[in-house]
């Protein structure tokens, strides 16, 4: 499908694309929020489907499909490569039973919510085990930005928000892996299963080599020059994500698993140094791409089923969030910020809708991911603006329960 | 006086401080920022900023390690009243081609040349009959009005 008048040239077309997201970068940076719903909304407005002009300005200028979805899935292998590298399992097992309690609230909780919402308005189950993942993964991104911005970050709950990011993350490797294997891996059940044992095979290898080799990774990235050592890491990184999509295993969890293997070499502090820049990049592109596959019309079409789901899965994860907080031991106000701090949806339920998008099938092909994109534009603002304004929805609270007053902070350490 | 250091996955390293009256936190990122918090009653007060170079300046001052190289515009050594000054000898000099002692340098300025450099090669203290050609360097001690003295003298014929 292209835009009316004709595709522009590939060149031109990148040029657009990435000045529309610098554009729309700077504006999310002027109003404070995330520059992820900004990314996105770009992509709507250039993208082929309405709006198509502005006046006489033909706005639908970017056709999603060819070399914008190479850059797209070089942003989910960045993204999962970069979760995979701040994977340690050390954290999980600092303070076990709080982190192990709380997250497990966390999933039951919000998983469970979307699971039953998505059965109860009709979807099938694969794709409700989509939705599912989708509200119940918190956007690591958004959330650490706000924390660092609010000065959250330095407080006793930035602790079990953190610890329950990290699970989360351990977590969505794990079902990407089973969910590609199924949507990738072909029809049937023996299929399937085989996709799945494929899958695992090869992530098997990729985690022993992390697990056993980390002295050979030291050697084989060692490097004086930047460069060298950029190509080397992308090199892997791209060509094992790719070997893992011909064997149906998607993209992002084999970039997570590279990405674990090289944690605990001693270039991690380089690769994040190096590699962050094109990161950045193509996770930008890869939003873009999410937007410009976005039309408002399908939208509209779960608008109901967003709308619950939006509401619902807020309040679970407010829910979720403070109880865990209690469980390290805070105090109420405390362990309601834990709930106000995980509200926030972003890069990885879009890489679960991408994976969706790419499944045959036109309603989770289109139902899922379109939901998926109303539902993190409007929960990464929503995120981002309770961080903000968590005293002011305390006081709110105050005014409209009659005898309900404010949690006071004890100041003291948990 | 306890130091708390703790990771915080993704963002960087946070230090607390513990100093009796109050705690004082200092979060290191990955990207070289460093913050500095202060214990509040309801939350932490965020007191300043720093970028990694100015982080390592002030850093320096608290662990009374400050010092700030000094600009050597023209290359003087301080020592007390008298400093060193190198003066390079040109053709038009009137030190060139000729020896030392003829110079009378001393005498008319009360800077004393203690070592000659031509090339590569240093003479230290050279002798009176030690002659001066055009492209070597004087390294002279005086004071300030002396070695003022000397750049007039070696200035012109």
């Amino acid at each position: 499908m292209t835009a009316a008048g004709g595709p522009l040239p590939p060149l031109l077309t990148v040029g657009v694309v990435v000045t529309a997201i610098a554009l729309a970068g700077a504006v999310a940076k002027r109003f404070g929020q995330s520059v992820i719903p900004a990314y996105i909304l770009a992509g709507i407005v250039l993208g082929p489907s309405v709006p198509r002009h502005l006046g006489p300005i033909r706005l639908a200028v970017v056709d999603p499909s060819g070399y914008i979805d190479v850059f797209a899935e070089l942003g989910v292998v960045a993204l999962l490569f970069f979760l995979g590298l701040h994977v340690s399992v050390g954290e999980l097992l600092s303070n076990r039973r709080a982190i192990l309690g709380s997250s497990a609230l966390d999933f039951l909780l919000n998983y469970a919510a979307g699971f039953g919402l998505a059965i109860l308005f009709g979807f099938s189950t694969l794709e409700a085990l989509f939705v599912a993942g989708i509200v119940y993964m918190s956007s690591s991104a958004i959330i650490t930005k706000s924390l660092i911005e609010r000065g959250w970050i330095v407080e006793p709950e930035s602790e079990p928000i953190l610890g329950t990011l990290v699970a989360e993350d351990l977590l969505i490797a794990v079902y990407l892996t089973f969910l590609s294997s199924v949507v990738l891996g072909g029809d049937g059940l023996v299929d399937a299963a085989l996709g799945v044992g494929r899958g695992f095979l090869l992530l098997g290898a990729v985690a022993v080599v992390g697990w056993r080799g980390t002295d050979l990774l030291d050697r084989f990235f060692a490097s004086d020059s930047d460069e060298l050592f950029l190509l080397r890491v992308f090199g892997v990184m791209a060509l094992l994500a790719g070997v893992g999509l011909t064997l149906g295993v998607s993209e992002g969890v084999t970039a997570f698993f590279v990405g674990a293997a090289l944690g605990p070499t001693d270039h991690a502090e380089r690769i994040e140094r190096v590699i962050d820049p094109a990161r950045d990049l193509f996770a930008g592109l890869f939003f873009f791409g999410v937007g410009a596959t976005t039309s408002l019309l399908a939208l509209s079409s779960v608008a109901g089923f967003l709308a619950v789901a939006l509401v619902v899965t807020t309040v679970t994860k407010l829910v979720s969030g403070t109880l865990g907080g209690k469980l390290y031991g805070l105090d109420s106000r405390r362990s309601f910020r834990v709930g106000v701090g995980l509200v926030a949806r972003g890069e990885f339920s879009l890489v679960l809708a991408a994976l969706a998008g790419s499944a045959a099938g036109d309603r989770l092909g289109s139902l899922v991911p379109e939901f998926a994109v109303g539902y993190v534009l409007v929960m990464s603002v929503l995120g981002t603006l309770l961080i903000r304004h968590e005293a002011d929805l305390l006081a709110l609270g105050g005014r409209l329960i009659p005898g309900y007053s404010a949690p006071q902070v004890d100041g003291g350490r948990a | 006086m306890t130091l708390y250091e703790t990771t915080i996955p993704g963002v960087g390293r946070k230090f607390e401080i513990d100093c009796g009256t109050e705690t004082l936190v200092a979060l290191v990122h990955h990207d070289g920022k460093r913050e500095l918090f202060r214990d509040g009653d309801d939350r932490h007060e965020r007191l300043a900023s720093l970028s990694d170079r100015e982080a390592r300046q002030l850093g320096s001052v608290l662990a009374g390690t400050y010092y700030q190289p000094v600009q050597l515009d023209d290359l003087e050594v301080p020592l007390g009243e008298a400093i060193i000054e190198w003066v390079r000898i040109d053709e038009e000099s009137r030190l060139a081609d000729t020896e030392l002692g003829d110079a009378t340098i001393w005498r008319e300025t009360g800077a004393t040349v203690i070592a000659v450099q031509r090339g590569r090669e240093t003479v230290p203290s050279p002798d009176p009959e030690f002659v001066v050609e055009s492209g070597d360097t004087v390294v002279a001690l005086g004071t300030r009005d002396e070695l003022a003295a000397l750049d007039r003298l070696l200035g012109g014929r």
